[in-house]
């Protein structure tokens, strides 16, 4: 059965590609092999086959016939629509792309990544073989609701999924980018009920998500830009706190701080950070060889901390 | 599991144009190129062989040869160029990409970014993926990769959290990952006698080491890494604000049961004194249920440092 069909569809892709000329169905059910049983089941085959190609992402043309024929549409698939055409790619070039596909392990990421490497690897550009790149991510798998949301962003269409954040909740959310951020994939978009962009961290989504049926349902506004949307990501704001360090330990805080003065037990540094929560939760590693001078709101900070440990 | 005619059809649309330039593969490398088995290689190009161009003689057929497991094609008829590639396909190539970008310097972040340009430009995708990265670029990750590859060792200064001073070790490199916001690489740690995992971040300075003292080095066959068995268990309540250290310790947690408050987490076995360290940053956002000697031991180490804020 999948043999017959596969090969039906295998020969009429052959045809429309080979036709200068745009071919008549008639020209096609009676010539193409694969094609048969009564003249209405032929083009019932015919009308189903021509979408399963435009499913594969294969255009079909259809065009007008010479005037002088019958007024039947004609049909073809133009060489230039139908093939890969990419810019000129170095060795080094292919050689990283062969390694960005490999980049997925077992993923829902890595099938698309391999059969498009491999249609890059079928236009005959050598390959080179001496990089030496090995660094890898671990992050999170991304699960099939990637596949789902970055499907809802190309239609437009708004999604549908029960979220855990302090309660659990049903969200309705136009999504405009999936995000991979340090490790872990999130949804950026626009909550409607909220009415305001969100981040959803996609191993917080606690149901399958539904798509709507309905395409271009809200437009991605084109200045969006998604880092105006992250939280806490203004590396340029620094603080700067004053630390008394035992002699002889934290060398990763004295590495990365200033020198200021020797006391008797302790040295004084200065130390810039710019995440806070962070940063308490490195000096807290260092327990009491480390204590803040400054600023006060810091030393109240550490010291609610270690209370409520207490407590 | 029957796969659908239209897979089918997908696969063998891209075999003849890899083929073509890929010819006398073998059977089982091109199974393997197209993650599939032998034997659906084998019926794919039956199939294939017996397709072609209208008037279906051996002219118009597609020719092609398979004899002992090696494949060449002559004629591919219209089937002579790779297809377009979907999105989904070259959007997980370009996030691929922008990971591999992260944490890099220098010419060749520029090479892989002109890359990305390029396919955007020729091939015209609305991306839906955005990678964010506050990796710093280090360029102590091209040394370490380099000495994987190279199958060498390094020497390194090395700031160790653990030890809280600046050593000097000789180590054989294995592996070099990103997590969270930091970049790892596991080694074999010839000081120590056993693998450990460095922060590259910490490493101060590298350099190769020869191939005779790489293989000097280098772990001892029989070692087999031994990992103590925690009989007691660690169990913890993570509450709901805590949660991140459940997804940035992922590696180490067994088991995660939710309830309104929070999580009852149970964890590996772990060293007593990272974990101290670490749940102090928390602030009672992390409490141990078991072993009782930790829930001590925090207690106490918490109430010292308590007092030096009074």
């Amino acid at each position: 059965m999948s043999d017959r069909k596969t090969e039906r569809l295998l020969n009429l892709t052959l045809a429309l590609l080979a036709t200068k000329r745009y071919l008549k169905k008639s020209e096609i059910l009676e010539n193409v092999f694969g094609y048969e049983g009564s003249q209405e089941s032929k083009e019932r085959m015919f009308e189903r086959d021509k979408d399963d190609l435009r499913s594969l992402g294969i255009e079909i043309e259809v065009g007008d016939l010479d005037p002088f024929f019958e007024d039947e549409p004609g049909y073809r698939i133009p060489q230039k629509s139908y093939e890969l055409i990419v810019p000129e790619l170095s060795p080094q070039e292919l050689a990283i792309l062969s390694l960005a596909a490999n980049y997925w392990n077992d993923s829902v990421l890595a099938p698309s990544a391999q059969s498009g490497i491999r249609k890059l690897q079928s236009l005959g550009i050598p390959s080179s073989n001496d990089l030496d790149f090995r660094l890898k991510n671990r992050f999170e798998n991304p699960m099939q609701t990637l596949e789902v949301i970055s499907e809802a962003i190309s239609r437009a269409s708004s999604i549908t999924f029960s979220y855990d954040s302090k309660e659990r909740s049903l969200r309705h959310v136009q999504p405009y980018r999936v995000i991979f951020w340090n490790g872990f994939w999130y949804l950026m978009g626009f909550d409607t009920d909220r009415e305001s962009m969100r981040l959803f961290k996609l191993s917080r989504f606690v149901s399958e998500v539904t798509l709507s049926k309905k395409k271009n349902e809200f437009k991605i506004p084109t200045d969006f830009d998604p880092l105006t949307y992250l939280p806490d990501r203004d590396i340029e704001i620094t603080h700067t706190a004053q630390l008394a360090i035992s002699k002889g330990s934290a060398v990763i805080l004295r590495n990365r701080g200033k020198f200021l003065t020797s006391g008797e037990e302790v040295d004084f540094y200065e130390v810039t950070y710019s995440n806070e929560f962070q940063f308490l939760r490195e000096l807290l590693w260092y327990g009491t060889n480390v204590e803040v001078i400054e600023p006060a709101e810091l030393r109240m900070a550490i010291a609610n901390l270690v209370k409520g440990v207490i407590a | 599991m029957s796969e659908s005619a239209l897979d089918r059809t997908a696969r063998a649309l891209d075999l003849v144009p890899y083929l073509l330039e890929h010819q006398g593969i073998s059977i089982s490398e091109l199974a393997m190129v197209f993650g599939v088995t032998e034997k659906q290689i084998n019926e794919d190009l039956v199939l294939i062989h017996m397709c072609g161009l209208p008037g279906y003689t051996p002219l118009e057929l597609i020719e092609m040869y398979y004899e002992d497991g090696y494949v060449t094609v002559s004629d591919p008829q219209s089937l002579n160029r790779p297809r377009k590639m979907t999105r989904n396909e070259l959007t997980s190539i370009l996030v691929a990409l922008d990971l591999m970008k992260a944490g890099r310097a220098g010419e060749i972040s520029e090479v892989i970014m002109n890359l990305e340009s390029k396919l955007i430009k020729n091939l015209k995708v609305d991306n839906p993926y955005v990678v964010v990265s506050d990796l710093v670029a280090n360029p102590m990750i091209a040394d370490l990769e380099e000495a994987i590859s190279k199958s060498r060792g390094l020497q390194i200064t090395y700031l160790s959290a653990h030890r809280d001073a600046k050593t000097e070790r000789r180590i054989f490199p294995s592996e070099i990952f990103t997590t969270n916001r930091e970049v790892y690489v596991n080694a074999w740690c010839e000081s120590s006698q056993a693998d450990r995992t460095f922060r590259v971040d910490r490493i101060l300075e590298c350099s190769l080491l020869s191939d005779a003292d790489s293989v000097a080095i280098k772990k001892p066959l029989a070692q087999t890494t031994h990992h103590e068995h925690n009989e007691a268990g660690i169990k913890l309540f993570v509450s709901q604000s805590a949660r991140s250290f459940i997804e940035e310790n992922r590696a180490i947690v067994s088991d995660v049961r939710a309830d309104e408050n929070g999580f009852a987490v149970d964890l590996e076995n772990i060293e007593s004194e990272w974990l101290i360290r670490t749940i102090l940053g928390y602030g009672g956002a992390i409490r141990v249920i078991e072993p009782e000697q930790l829930v001590g031991a925090i207690a106490t180490r918490a109430t010292e440092i308590y007092a030096k804020y009074l």
